[in-house]
């Protein structure tokens, strides 16, 4: 089966200029080469931490930002080539799901009002779009009476899943989720987590899943690409990522998430100082002024992406970097804890 | 051994709008001894902040007020204190760190000029003395060069080194009691790892007392000797920490435990709770988390469940704990 999003090579660099009439002094790195393909119905997650250019990705896949570089395949068509009038045809297959459910929303637009402007614009279920705006509402667990409400009236999660309605009115195929569920509280983001795979399955979705939190990831992710910095650092389908992460950057990202069983005593990579300025990024690997195992190859020589056994890993040394011990095996399964869980899912 | 901090039926209401208040916390106790950390845990709405500034006496002036209960600080009643001695108080035996590093800090002084303020604010020492001081405290958060970075603005400074000056400046005059809300939640989580690992060992370096308040399961079990859960204003669920992850028993604890995805499991689809968390205004018959509890039954809708002690020092409001041998749910 061949790739609905396919990138290539995808750069953007943002000037910096110290005036705003002023000549361009230097450049963000933003995103620097990226690549990777994506199948409809599967999830592909971009994770890593503030400033690793995840959120820039999204959007230049949907093109909201033009790419300084690149390509970026949707169905066997360039998006980055495309003219102003096809590009609008397009976009209703591409579409977007925002952080903050509370800025992402018009709070002068009624529910319906908000799901009946996709289908306005896109000329989509005419005749019969209040039906249609209904239909969306209960797709997303609402009830149909809510459409002549205001967003104010609404709790976080509700609003997130008016967003995800909203997204899903034009009939999309690949939907960008940009930390969808990281604003909202554990017990509803559970919700909207089960929500999305739902939809997935029905509908045969793809998503690109925008996140810094792994354990959320590791639910709802195929495959996870781990950046640093603007590049891709580890590429690999989740059991093998999560099983044996093979770049340092990984493992410590990894065992630096607080797991909730007290008492587990872990080996922790414990990295120093900050994510360097994406203006001047280190030469050679650019995790390595934070890693443990940085050697003198690792500021002279960019390591490759290179891909074993279709798990991806950009560093010189992996083969010989011991990964830390993985947890699973320690906790033991809560049989009564489990049980009781259970009676949450709804019958 | 007599408690260091003590809240007992604390109730902390708001006014409304169109006139008459509301409880934003509804009658809670807990007690922390010198040297331990109590975690209160709760999702947004339960009123685990404006617990921790019913404490700190910080409540917005006009709005808010303690309208029953009462906090001890050492034995003292906090309520009977004039504004000048809470003040001399604060920030000197009890201080706070917030979750917001970009905007708890002044943007217009270096943060040399912060930390010496609050330093001599409540010790008698000198200007040279007191930077001596601050310079050995940044050093004691393990910001690098500590020297020069005294005399850079905030803006100058990532989120983790602002959040490691926050800390800084809440133990520049050796705290008792150390309030904690929400204290790496606006981190990344390398540098959160970095931030609970310099709380740790503050923590064995100078014997205070933490009161750490989040939303995140994952920061208790590292850090708290004791766990309060909180919801909509009421303490639902109170026990050592081993043991309220181990042998939870109110059904929203279990269900909280259920909502996480795991890293170190493999799940089918997460156990979310439906429905969602009522405002504090709205009235609720009983039990607030009745009406999304699989375990509720007739009298959980009628009677408001009291905190009862079911051995061990596990507490927990529900009528139908401990939750043990229930097979069928919603009986």
């Amino acid at each position: 089966m061949t790739a609905l999003l396919k990138v290539e090579n995808l750069v953007k660099h943002f000037p910096v200029r110290k005036h705003i009439f002023g000549r361009q002094t230097a450049v963000v790195h933003a995103v620097d080469g990226l690549n990777f393909e994506l199948r409809a119905g599967e999830t592909m997650a971009l994770v890593g931490e503030s400033g690793c250019g995840k959120s820039t990705v999204g959007r230049l896949v949907l093109r909201l930002l033009d790419a300084t570089a690149g390509k970026v395949w949707f169905d066997g068509e360039d998006l980055m080539q495309l003219s102003p009038e096809r590009l609008r045809a397009r976009r209703r297959e591409l579409q977007m799901i925002f952080q903050d459910p509370y800025s992402s929303l018009n709070p002068r637009m009624t529910v319906e009002q908000t799901l009946v402007e996709p289908l306005g614009l896109h000329g989509l279920a005419i005749g019969r779009r209040r039906e249609r705006a209904a239909e969306l509402l209960e797709l997303v667990g609402l009830a149909p009476q809510y459409l002549q409400r205001y967003p104010h009236e609404f709790s976080g999660g509700q609003r997130q899943r008016i967003g995800i309605a909203r997204a899903l009115a034009v009939e999309p195929r690949l939907i960008v989720c940009d930390e969808a569920v990281s604003a909202l509280d554990v017990s509803i983001q559970a919700q909207v987590v089960n929500l999305l795979q739902d939809l997935q399955r029905r509908l045969g979705l793809a998503y690109v899943f925008i996140a810094h939190d792994l354990a959320v990831v590791k639910h709802i992710a195929s495959h996870v690409a781990v950046m640093y910095l603007g590049q891709i650092v580890e590429y690999a389908d989740k059991r093998s990522l999560f099983a044996a992460p093979r770049h340092p950057y990984t493992q410590a990202l990894l065992s630096a998430i607080p797991i909730p069983e007290p008492g587990l005593r872990r080996v922790r990579v414990l990295l120093q100082g900050d994510v360097p300025n994406p203006i001047e990024p280190p030469s050679g690997c650019r995790f390595r002024t934070r890693c443990p195992h940085a050697r003198d190859r690792c500021a002279e020589e960019v390591p490759a992406l290179r891909s074993v056994e279709g798990h991806s890993v950009a560093c010189h040394f992996w083969e010989t970097i011991q990964a830390p011990p993985s947890v699973s095996s320690e906790v033991a399964v809560n049989e009564r804890l489990m049980r009781l869980q259970a009676a949450f899912h709804p019958a | 051994m007599s408690a260091l901090l003590e809240v007992s039926g604390l109730r902390t209401s708001f006014k409304l709008e169109g006139g008459g208040e509301f409880a934003a916390v509804d009658g809670i106790s807990f007690s922390v001894a010198a040297g331990r950390t109590l975690g209160i845990v709760g999702e947004s709405g339960c009123g685990k902040s404006v617990t921790s500034l019913s404490i700190m006496g910080l409540l917005p002036k006009g709005q808010g007020r303690i309208s029953a209960g009462s906090v001890r600080f050492e034995g003292q009643d906090l309520a009977t204190l004039t504004a000048d001695e809470m003040r001399a108080l604060r920030g000197n035996r009890m201080a706070m760190i917030f979750q917001e590093p970009m905007t708890s800090l002044n943007p217009a002084f270096t943060i040399g000029d912060q930390l010496i303020e609050g330093i001599r604010c409540h010790r008698d020492i000198g200007p040279q003395a007191a930077r001596a001081h601050a310079i050995e405290m940044l050093r004691r958060v393990r910001i690098p060069s500590p020297e020069q970075r005294i005399d850079e603005y905030p803006h100058k400074l990532s989120g983790g080194m602002r959040q490691r000056v926050m800390i800084a400046m809440a133990l520049s005059c050796e705290p008792q009691l150390l309030i904690a809300d929400e204290p790496t939640t606006a981190l990344d989580v390398t540098i959160q790892a970095q931030v609970l690992d310099l709380m740790r060992t503050l923590r064995e370096e100078t014997g205070a007392a933490i009161v750490l308040i989040t939303h995140d399961l994952g920061v208790i079990a590292e850090l708290a000797d004791d766990v309060v859960v909180m919801y909509s204003g009421k303490i639902v669920e109170r026990a050592p920490v081993e043991k309220l992850f181990a042998n939870p028993q109110h059904p929203y604890t279990i269900g909280l435990l259920g909502s996480i995805p795991k890293l170190h499991l493999e799940q089918g689809r997460l156990n979310a709770i439906e429905g969602q968390v009522p405002t504090p205004m709205t009235q609720v018959p009983g039990c607030r988390f009745a009406p999304r509890c699989p375990f509720a039954v007739a009298q959980c809708r009628q009677d408001v469940p009291p905190l009862r002690d079911l051995g061990d020092g596990h507490e927990a409001a529900c009528w139908r704990a401990p939750l043990q041998t229930i097979k069928e749910p919603g009986a």
